[in-house]
């Protein structure tokens, strides 16, 4: 993984490894929101309650803008899916597609943070695959933030 | 998940001198969690409302410092758009009454 920017736009430089390992992050990712199931800690953080004291308002809340949150998200999950290339390559963003692969990154690290009981207290086992793509993830993310603000 | 802090909710002799709820405006309030990358929140705060970077820097300190920030005040269809906005970025962002 590189990233590197040339004027308005970041080049993130993929290898083969790393473009099929997105892809799967994202196909689980998308089939999780498919099933929607509410009972879900991963789902339940990727919707969190409108209101910390109110859960009539969090409810009434959720029915008005839970459908659109999982549309845009699915949204984002495809064109970032569609612009992966098959193997190593590199994909090219401006600042909204940059912004929308952010968001996908997010989302994919909440989950795997939810799975792995990310704390801020507790450091993850470094033998853990999981604990070690949660890394990568964050390292692409942090990447990526710095190369859009610069 | 550092778990936000539930406001209890006001009793009625608590509240008397206080102004009457409905004339107090609005908030969108963000928690702090252990995932989302310091990085990454401030982003969000400059690219949702346009705030310049040292003031979305300022907020996002608050937030992992402090454990929450206050982000946005108004009328409260406008904080329940912001709040769907920052659910929409994986931020974990709740509606109130300013206190």
């Amino acid at each position: 993984m590189k990233v590197r920017r040339r004027a308005e736009l970041i080049r993130v430089q993929l290898a083969d490894s790393e473009s099929y390992l997105l892809a799967g992050l994202i196909d689980d990712f998308a089939a999780m929101l498919e099933q929607a199931d509410a009972a879900d800690p991963a789902m339940q953080r990727l919707y969190p309650a409108g209101y910390s004291d109110d859960d009539e308002a969090s409810a009434e809340f959720r029915s008005l803008v839970a459908d659109d949150l999982t549309t845009a998200r699915t949204g984002r999950l495809q064109a970032c899916r569609a612009e992966l290339p098959d193997g190593s390559g590199t994909i090219s963003l401006d600042g909204e597609a940059a912004d929308r692969w952010l968001r996908v990154l997010n989302d994919l690290r909440l989950t795997l943070g939810v799975r792995l009981g990310v704390t801020e207290e507790v450091d993850l086992d470094s033998a853990d695959p999981v604990a070690n793509i949660y890394h990568w993830l964050s390292a692409v993310q942090d990447l990526l933030v710095s190369q859009l603000m610069a | 998940m550092s778990t936000p802090t539930v406001i209890p909710r006001q009793r009625a002799d608590q509240q008397s001198e206080q102004r009457p709820e409905a004339d107090r405006p609005w908030v969108t309030v963000v928690w702090n969690d252990p995932v989302n990358l310091m990085s990454y929140v401030t982003h969000v705060f400059m690219k949702v409302f346009g705030y310049p970077k040292d003031k979305a820097t300022k907020l996002m300190l608050d937030v992992h410092q402090k454990g929450r920030a206050v982000v946005s005040s108004g009328p409260r269809e406008r904080m329940e758009g912001d709040t769907a906005t920052l659910h929409g970025y994986g931020l974990w962002a709740t509606i109130q009454h300013d206190q």
